[in-house]
């Protein structure tokens, strides 16, 4: 399968392309308020933050419940607009990109998909083609070669004459990242993957985004709150509690027991393996 | 893995035409008075190289004035609703949606009494006396449309669930002022507004009408036919079809306005229909899936089918007396509704 | 956004627009295909109930009825041979049943009565659709409607629709018998004061006539009045609000068929119509269900709810009264031909004054 390294295509309106060539992900300042309500006061913020990520890379959002984790990753992918600040896919602001033109390029894996009327999972697989189409038109031999590699990629080929509601929830989470691969994107966007999977399943959900990440230069950004799968996986982590970022950069220095301690709640330590990254371990005082 | 292509798809629809072909040429034969087969080919090739004219014969005159007609307006009465049922069961996300869900029956009901009433104070002239109650029931469907639109929208766009419940709030209410007129109102000919409600398509509307029913319905249903994808996506949800590149907003007003056009259309000129619009997309997507490049197509052509045959057994079934076709499709829907859900529980 | 979506449809328009005009198949306009063809009859112009100005033949031989009081009215002018078609309720007299059928009232077939090849169909204003009249124009078959609201407008129309089928002297005997002998019951009842009444055309719910029916009309002519008071023809009425006003005599319009529940003694075993005096003291009448169409026999029927409701003024015993009227027997109209005077007599032979059904 090619390495997509294209650039998005100029937006008629837009700015020219800034920042570094080699960063991808640029979040810029970004911040968010949610209200509701005008006249009250405002539900949620997302203080304003930044990082950048670049090609191959992981990113883990870190954080417990209501931390602005789900709110920051709808910034990158350019469902929400920031408040201030900006956030530059390829130096292009994501949120100002026409959808179709985004979903050339930002793929967002949701934790399911529920499905109003059955549907086979080729079919399913091949809705990610869509972008990359043209009004009303049937798919090509490409589209269709691109689709069977997506599921191939993440080992789920021999499931695509099956029905999407016969499948179990590991082979339905395979799917949907096949299906977010065929979009065939730069920025991978991950929402809690791990929520419903059981631990093996975890493990080989990961192990495919690092493989996939290595061999297709994707930017991968994963919400998440689970400690040591961040850990083992992340190469850079955003840390974040209350609407607030409290630190980004790799695990090894993200994963402090005071930092850890105060934003989870719960006694921990943190020790380092052999190959550099951190693990934590749970209840020890 | 074999993904819908332009030949397969012409190929379907060609044979759900030669169906339609067939089922027009069988209702064109029956009916009270009997009429050879051989006489109604000539007759109608006679139209065909406009000849007609040259049709002299007594039988003639009741094919291709009274039975033609109003075949033709089962057609596009059948394939509009249907056409309107397969997208707000998409735009809405609901299987049970069907064209009436969001109280355009109800408004054009309305409109129609409305229009009765004018007309019986009025002496309107012969060429506008039959368009003006289809014309008040449109009217009424226009205004029940945008009123839907602006309860059904949420921070600026339409959301599936707020449309719904602002749709089935507007129908309610609607119906309420219905049972309102109806009860208060000295005389008229008010009874031919609730025989209207049930569904007809004995009416006999003019020329001009059926022409511009028929463009009408081309028109409408072509906006949603480009929208098909997108329609398949949409399926999923509002947020996953954007993520997938849809511009959920355009198609929703687009789909919204030509879906709710097509039934204002069907609904003016033949009352309100039951069960086509809901049944037939879902038997359509039993045979052929909900691929809506398909779904789309095989609907319209699948709903003239399934309306020419339902007025041609209300027509004869009780010779020289009618059944309302609403009745039939309620008859032959609701057996088929209930083998539906059972499949889908199995 | 806008733009995008107007694009769709524009897309579709030029689309739609080329295959129209390749494949509109020549459907014949009105003017060019008639029902039935070719001999052209003489015509002249009429003014029907509905106001319209319309073409009718100055003889119609093939006439169809759409409404059962127009059939009545038909046989009783004595043309009942050009009668070629009637709906199914067409049922009076009986030799109406025979005729060929046409359908409902409301829902006539359009194919039979096209078959027929009328030269007019009739319909009246309060029974058929307007729709119906709109069809049968598009056909350009000639119709003609009547609209009678009282019962001076029924017997106007009865003269009305002999003009128009080239009866008229037939007519004017009608309609003068017609109104002989409604005089003559008027100063039969000058002497006595009305009795208020409740006419229950069906009792769950409780439905009786509005003040601008013929059927009031007929009521008032009967030497009563109706204690509803409504602008509605059929309006819905509380048995609270009849037992405010408590009628003297409670009517109902009888059926031959049969109408399950609307005779007097299942009333008066419901709930809460005991509260009614006209229930205890047994005080109803039974009147013809001709009494709802308007037709020459209302006349018929007036007389004899008048019988019911005023005895004290008809000394006689019903059986006696066969077939002429007491005291004011009218004599046919001296200038009027045989036939004519035969149609008269046909028809009070054919609707003796006291027609009610037994009970």
């Amino acid at each position: 399968m090619s390495t997509p390294s294209r650039t998005p295509t100029p937006n008629p309106s837009s700015e020219q392309p800034r920042g570094n060539p080699d960063v991808r992900l640029s979040v810029e300042q970004a911040s968010y308020v949610y209200a509701p309500n005008p006249s009250q006061a405002p539900l949620f913020t997302l203080e304003a933050l930044s990082f950048q990520a670049k090609p191959g890379e992981i990113v883990a959002i870190l954080g417990p419940n209501a931390s602005g984790k789900s709110t920051l990753l709808k910034l990158i992918s350019g469902a929400l607009a920031p408040l201030s600040g900006r956030v530059f896919l390829n130096g292009f602001p994501t949120h100002t990109l026409p959808p179709i033109i985004r979903a050339q390029h930002i793929a967002l894996v949701q934790q399911e998909s529920r499905l109003l009327f059955p549907s086979r999972v080729w079919e399913f697989v091949l809705q990610g083609r869509h972008a990359h189409g043209r009004g009303l038109r049937f798919e090509t031999e490409d589209d269709v070669t691109i689709a069977k590699n997506a599921l191939a990629q993440v080992g789920a080929l021999e499931l695509a004459d099956r029905w999407m509601d016969k499948i179990s929830g590991g082979e339905k989470q395979r799917v949907i990242l096949a299906r977010a691969l065929s979009q065939q994107p730069l920025l991978l966007l991950l929402d809690e993957p791990t929520l419903h999977l059981d631990i093996g399943a975890q493990v080989d959900l990961l192990e495919s985004l690092r493989r996939l990440a290595a061999e297709n230069k994707y930017t991968v950004v994963v919400v998440t709150h689970e400690l040591n799968l961040t850990g083992e996986y992340a190469d850079q982590v955003v840390l974040l509690q209350k609407g607030k970022c409290l630190r980004v950069g790799p695990p090894a220095t993200v994963f402090q027991k005071d930092l850890l301690e105060h934003v989870f709640q719960a006694p921990l330590s943190v020790e380092m393996t052999s190959l550099g990254r951190p693990r934590v371990i749970l209840f020890d005082k | 893995m074999r993904p819908l292509t332009l030949g397969r798809l012409l190929l379907r629809c060609g044979i759900l035409a030669l169906i339609l072909f067939v089922v027009v040429v069988i209702a064109l034969k029956l009916g009270a008075v009997q009429v050879s087969l051989y006489g109604l080919g000539r007759d109608l090739i006679r139209v065909l190289l406009h000849q007609s004219s040259a049709i002299s014969t007594d039988y003639g005159m009741i094919v291709v004035d009274i039975r033609l007609p109003r075949i033709l307006l089962a057609v596009v009465v059948g394939a509009s609703l249907s056409v309107a049922g397969t997208s707000f069961q998409a735009l809405l996300r609901n299987p049970l949606a069907d064209p009436y869900v969001l109280g355009i029956s109800s408004g054009a009901a309305v409109g129609s009494i409305v229009a009765l009433m004018v007309e019986n104070q009025l002496a309107i002239s012969p060429e506008f006396a039959g368009l003006i109650t289809p014309f008040g029931a449109f009217l009424g469907a226009a205004v029940t449309i945008a009123a839907v639109y602006f309860l059904g929208r949420r921070e600026g766009q339409i959301d599936s669930t707020t449309l719904l419940l602002g749709g089935i709030i507007t129908a309610s209410f609607l119906s309420a002022i219905i049972m309102f007129l109806m009860s208060t109102l000295a005389g008229g000919n008010l009874r031919g507004a609730s025989y209207w409600m049930m569904g007809s398509l004995s009416s006999l509307p003019p020329r001009s009408l059926l022409y511009f029913l028929g463009i009408g319905f081309l028109v409408a249903a072509g906006a949603i036919y480009t929208t098909a994808s997108d329609l398949n996506l949409l399926l999923a949800g509002e947020k996953e079809a954007m993520h997938l590149g849809v511009d959920v907003p355009r198609v929703q007003i687009v789909v919204y306005l030509a879906a709710s056009i097509l039934t204002g259309l069907a609904v003016s000129v033949s009352g309100a229909i039951g069960y086509v619009g809901l049944l037939v997309p879902h038997a359509m997507r039993m045979i052929f899936g909900s691929d809506h490049r398909m779904l789309l197509p095989a609907s319209a052509l699948g709903g003239a089918i399934a309306l020419v045959i339902a007025d041609t057994l209300a027509r004869t079934v009780v010779a020289p007396s009618e059944l309302p076709v609403g009745a039939v499709t309620a008859l032959v829907g609701a057996p088929f509704f209930i083998y539906l859900l059972r499949k889908r529980l199995a | 956004m806008l733009d995008s979506t107007l694009s769709s449809f524009r897309r579709a328009l030029i689309f739609c627009a080329a295959l129209l005009v390749f494949s509109a198949p020549d459907i014949p306009a009105q003017a060019n295909s008639p029902v039935p063809p070719a001999p052209l009859l003489p015509t002249r112009e009429v003014i029907d109930g509905f106001g319209r100005t319309v073409r009718v033949p100055v003889n119609p031989s093939r006439i169809i009825s759409l409404a059962p009081s127009l059939t009545e009215t038909v046989y009783a002018l004595g043309v009942e041979d050009r009668l070629v078609g009637d709906t199914d309720y067409c049922d009076y007299p009986p030799e109406a049943q025979k005729k060929h059928k046409v359908g409902g009232v409301i829902n006539p077939n359009l194919e039979e009565i096209a078959a027929l090849h009328p030269d007019l169909v009739l319909l009246t204003k309060e029974g058929n659709l307007l729709e119906t009249i709109r069809a049968l124009d598009t056909l350009g078959v000639p119709t003609y409607a009547t609209d009678a609201r009282t019962v001076d407008q029924i017997i106007s129309s009865v003269q009305k629709l002999a003009d128009v089928l080239n009866v008229p002297a037939a007519g004017t005997a009608l309609t003068n018998d017609l109104e002989q002998r409604l005089a003559a019951l008027q100063t039969r009842l000058s002497a006595v004061p009305p009795r208020r009444v409740l006419f229950i055309v069906w009792p769950d719910p409780l439905m009786s006539v509005g003040k601008n029916t013929f059927v009031a009309d007929a009521i008032r002519r009967a030497g009563a009045v109706s204690i509803v008071d409504s602008n509605q023809d059929w309006p819905q009425v509380s048995l609270e609000e009849v037992a405010r006003r408590q009628p003297d005599y409670l009517v109902f319009a009888a059926s031959h068929t049969g109408s399950p529940g609307n005779d007097f003694e299942t009333l008066a075993k419901r709930p809460g119509w005991q509260i009614l005096d006209a229930i205890r003291n047994r005080r109803f009448a039974v009147a013809n269900d001709a009494i709802i169409r308007p037709a020459p026999r209302i006349v018929s029927v007036i007389e004899d709810l008048a019988r019911q409701l005023h005895p004290e003024v008809f000394p006689q015993p019903p059986e006696v009264e066969k077939p002429a009227p007491p005291a004011a027997a009218p004599t046919p109209a001296p200038a009027s031909t045989p036939r004519q005077s035969k149609a008269a007599a046909s028809h009070r032979a054919a609707y003796p004054p006291e027609s009610s059904c037994a009970l």
